[in-house]
């Protein structure tokens, strides 16, 4: 049994922020997907002539399965009785480990092993099962390389992007039975881990899969993977449980089927994954293999609240990534540094919700309102207005501290008084100029200290415009 | 009515004819209290796209740093004051992006009611500065003032180029009137690191991005680096000073009205 | 009790959450939102669209008119990377009636296991606009020989090309009225691969190293060149 990895905590966020920029190596890996991904995502949305119709479409029919969930969740869950699954439900984190640890022992199940699924990290359901004994593998590459290095996801879509090939290198040496081998290239790492997953493909007795869709007119989960380690889960062992959120509901197939379009190229800039599959149920009766029990675990953690609260469109979410890989403040500061399950603009606005607005208070803020997320967001979520009214929420629970509360009130309060704010201004900014004149910026000024700490504060040219304006206004009257 | 009538000044060229378009400058805080000359060449241009041009008096601040900290209860009068004292006007035009995406994009969703309305009334006519000379006064005649540009980038800003959709209005511009191409930033739409009050709260983190843009703007070999928003281009040069990089930042408005002679932003009298 | 008190307790949290229209009136409101859209395919021709994008895909593809010709092609595709005659194949009956013999290989019909090369697989259709196949879980093509084998051929009958993912759910929701709903239904666009180290493509993650697809049928006569044109350029 493994350590858990420690948790950071969102609190910690500003002291992450500083410490991950001073790796060098990370960061520059970290410039290099900021620079590549958007390159893919582009040339594949580029290719799609109707790409804005496909994204409104869906956003239209997400918001309408949202506003009918009960209806649709409840077909769901019929349709896949209907299919000889057990649909379970889950309130909460624990909920959700206690029933899936309930099933594995109820089939006395020694091995597992794990198909990728962020659903699953949020519960840590992992650990969960490690404690109760059970062996758990997680079989997705980048999972199972930060599982060995007993460390979290940095990206929901590539958990290890934080780590060079040298490290999984290294990782692997001291992991694995290598003998003489090396390891040259990520080829030869890749084959490495085929061969040790492959041997807990082959003797699992459970396998746990997420979902990227569930279909409720027919009951059907979709899964969507490059790798096809999900497929293994849920085809070879003799247990298959299915463990997501009520977020994942569509109405139809074909819906899936837009979802997938914008989700894949979002994510990778592909057009399709290498494997898309969908999954009803348990074996039939002529059926030479797959699963002789099925489960579905569906756990809320929060989304009916969400549902009901003004945060709604934030189930909209597809788990793309592309929200992360546009943003410059997960680009500058990576995964880990936001301390939760969930990172990047997605995460800033998630965290608050599921956790608490007062633990991850640190995480609205990390925004500068750029804007590109939710340009480049599939399911057109207004991330940059959420994160905004989750700092609106900070200030009136008074989470913001009072110097910048009562800072910005002040500043407000004068701003709404332009004879007096002109009056003063145009006393202090003639005075800022002439101290400036000389060197045209100040390397450190009063008040500003969280400017000039990183840059210098140009100097004003002279008198305000309002003033010379007005000057100017009476020479021209005089003179008429 | 009285007040608005008082305030506005014929700044029109006396041979020309009666002016095309009525229009109320937004100053701006930064451009009011930093950066004044923008101001007058945005007037100057104005004036010369046919404009009449009237600068309100009770303007201070769009509202942006309340609203983005969150604090929208004391956004609201600011938004209000906004509204009460520009609604006069045909046209409205601010030199500033993430002014102009404020007032266009911003008070509709912060106000109610009748104020939404007025808000809504007021957005329709409201235009970023390169965005109305481009498309509104459609001016594209060259100026012929003796002024050569020195070679050129350009950093959009984020709130113009994703609420406004400005990209190609600066650059023809430049290209029309001052017959400058622009060589272009690599990674042009990433964000500089200002965020407004993001810059202070999260030093280390704006002070990286800043530092990348300004990389990016060195490896054009381009003088200027110009673009429509003060905030952005005060972090940038700031930054520059900072880091002792050479490079001129200047609002695109001056390079418009072929006005080089103040020194660029965060530069010293030499 | 505790699942039956959460099941209650989450459903009405929803429905006070939920509009909870009448059904009629939540797919009225459903069908009224129109259908997405889907790509432009990159040719008119439904073959080459989808041998265009097998190819992007890194499938490799082979054309055939006749199933002595698509034997022939399993065949040199099998010699090629194994020098062997042997495979895999489910019970399909279609996959029983071909003439084997032809190109003389050895098929063994069933479940793939781990250690076999090669599988072949008769695709219930292809997908123009994806360069995906389509196959059922079930007798006719356990699951197992989509993902054990090192190489996964795939025959594809040239009448059962769709245009879209859309036309696909069409044709699966035809299929499953006469025969019920298969457990899986696996789209396979590509031999497995995987990104997560250092985001370098790297094929073979955990299921096949390559990808064959056979097509089979009438096909324009220069629908692979073009298409072979068209990826590599």
């Amino acid at each position: 049994m493994s350590n858990i990895p420690e948790e950071q905590g969102s609190a910690a966020f500003l002291g992450n922020v500083r410490d991950s920029l001073l790796e060098t190596d990370k960061v520059k890996r970290r410039d290099m997907l900021g620079l590549f991904m958007p390159l893919v995502r582009d040339a594949a949305v580029d290719q799609f002539d109707q790409f804005q119709d496909l994204r409104k479409q869906v956003k239209g029919v997400k918001q309408h399965t949202l506003d009918n969930l009960h209806h649709y969740l409840s077909q769901f869950e019929s349709e896949a009785l209907d299919n000889g699954n057990q649909v379970h439900f889950a309130r909460d984190s624990s909920e959700m480990n206690s029933i899936v640890l309930g099933i594995c022992q109820s089939h006395r199940a020694q091995r597992v092993v794990k198909g990728k699924s962020m659903v699953t990290e949020e519960t840590h359901l992992l650990h969960h099962l490690q404690r109760a004994g059970l062996s758990v593998v997680e079989t997705d590459l980048g999972e199972y390389i930060i599982q060995q290095a007993n460390e979290t996801p940095s990206h929901i879509v590539g958990p290890a992007l934080h780590k060079s090939a040298d490290e999984i290198r290294e990782l692997f040496l001291k992991k694995h039975d290598l003998g003489e081998r090396e390891l040259e290239g990520p080829t030869e790492m890749v084959a490495e881990a085929r061969s040790v997953l492959r041997e807990h493909f082959l003797s699992a007795d459970v396998g746990i899969i997420g979902a990227n869709a569930l279909i409720a007119e027919n009951g059907y989960s979709m899964l969507v993977t490059n790798e096809g380690n999900g497929d293994l889960c849920a085809n070879l062992p003799k247990v298959m449980i299915v463990c997501t959120t009520l977020d994942r509901i569509v109405p139809r197939a074909s819906d899936a089927m837009a979802a997938l379009r914008l989700l894949v190229r979002s994510a990778t800039g592909q057009p399709i994954t290498c494997y898309t599959s969908f999954y009803s149920g348990p074996r039939r009766e002529q059926d030479v293999d797959g699963p002789i029990e099925t489960h579905f675990v569906l756990l809320d953690n929060k989304r009916s609240d969400i549902l009901a609260s003004d945060y709604r469109e934030m189930l909209q979410c597809i788990r793309c990534g592309a929200c992360l890989n546009h943003c410059p403040i997960y680009i500058g500061v990576g995964g880990h540094a936001y301390g939760s399950v969930y990172m990047g603009p997605m995460g800033s606005v998630l965290t608050p919700l599921l956790d608490s607005l007062e633990e991850a208070q640190a995480l609205p803020d990390a925004c500068t309102a750029c804007g590109r997320c939710e340009e480049v967001c599939p399911s057109s979520i207004p991330l940059p207005d959420l994160l905004r009214d989750l700092r609106h929420e900070k200030n009136r629970e008074k989470l913001t501290p009072s110097r910048w509360r009562l800072g910005m009130k002040t500043h407000a309060w004068l701003l709404a008084r332009p004879r007096l704010y002109h009056t003063l201004s145009g006393i202090g900014i003639p005075v800022l100029a002439w101290l400036g004149r000389k060197k045209g910026s100040f390397k450190s000024l009063m008040l500003a200290n969280g400017w000039t700490d990183q840059r210098d504060f140009p100097a004003p040219q002279g008198k305000t415009f309002m003033q010379q304006y007005a000057a100017q206004r009476k020479a021209n009257n005089g003179s008429r | 009515m009285q007040r608005e009538a008082d305030t506005r000044v014929n700044h029109q060229k006396k041979s020309s004819n009666a002016p095309r378009f009525s229009v109320a400058l937004y100053v701006t805080c930064l451009v009011d209290l930093f950066r004044p000359s923008v101001a007058f060449d945005s007037i100057a241009l104005l004036e010369q796209a046919g404009c009449k041009v009237s600068v309100p008096s009770r303007q201070s601040c769009c509202g942006q740093p309340t609203y983005n900290t969150g604090d929208y209860d004391s956004t609201i009068p600011l938004a209000q004051q906004v509204i009460e004292a520009f609604e006069f006007a045909d046209y409205v035009v601010v030199p500033s992006g993430s002014c102009a995406g404020m007032i266009t994009h911003h008070y509709p969703k912060l106000l109610e009611g009748q104020w939404r309305e007025r808000a809504l009334a007021l957005a329709a006519k409201t235009f970023e500065l390169t965005t109305f000379l481009a498309e509104i006064a459609e001016m594209h005649v060259p100026i012929d003032d003796g002024t050569r540009l020195p070679s050129v980038t350009y950093h959009d800003s984020c709130a113009g180029l994703r609420e406004l959709g400005i990209k190609a209005q600066p650059r023809e511009l430049l290209k029309n009137l001052r017959n400058t191409e622009v060589t272009e930033l690599s990674q042009t739409e990433v964000c500089c690191g200002f965020g407004g009050t993001f810059c202070a709260k999260m030093p280390e983190l704006s002070g990286k991005m800043a530092s990348d843009k300004l990389d990016s703007a060195l490896a054009t070999e381009a003088e200027i680096l110009a673009g429509g928003d003060m905030g952005c281009l005060m972090n940038i040069a700031g930054r520059a000073q900072r880091l002792g990089k050479t490079i001129e930042v200047r609002h695109v408005a001056e390079l418009l009205a072929g006005d080089l002679s103040k020194p660029a932003i965060g530069e010293g009298k030499s | 009790m505790a699942q039956d008190s959460a099941r209650t307790e989450l459903m009405g949290k929803l429905q006070r959450a939920c509009q909870n229209a009448q059904p009629a009136r939540i797919y009225a409101e459903l069908n009224s939102l129109g259908e997405a859209p889907s790509p432009t395919l990159p040719a008119s021709s439904l073959c080459e669209a989808f041998l265009i994008n097998v190819l992007k895909n890194q499938g490799t593809v082979a054309c055939t008119s006749n199933r002595s010709e698509a034997v022939k092609a399993v065949a040199e595709h099998l010699h090629s990377r194994f020098r062997t005659r042997k495979l895999v194949a489910g019970n399909d009956p279609r996959l029983a009636a071909m003439p084997w013999r032809d190109g003389a290989v050895l098929p063994r019909f069933g479940a793939a296991e781990h250690g076999e090369n090669a599988s072949l697989s008769y695709a219930c259709m292809g997908i123009a606009e994806t360069g995906s196949i389509v196959t059922y879980t079930g007798k006719s093509n356990p699951a197992a020989n989509n993902l054990l084998v090192e190489d996964h051929i795939v025959l594809v009958d040239t009448a059962t090309l769709v245009a879209t993912l859309d036309d696909a759910w069409t044709q699966i929701n035809k299929d499953q009225q006469e025969s019920g709903r298969p457990r899986g239904i696996n789209f396979i666009s590509g031999p497995s691969s995987t990104a997560d180290i250092e985001a370098q493509l790297v094929k073979g993650a955990h299921g096949p190293r390559s990808w064959h697809v056979i097509l089979l049928g009438e096909i324009p006569e220069d629908a692979l060149s073009n298409a072979r044109n068209a990826t590599e350029a």
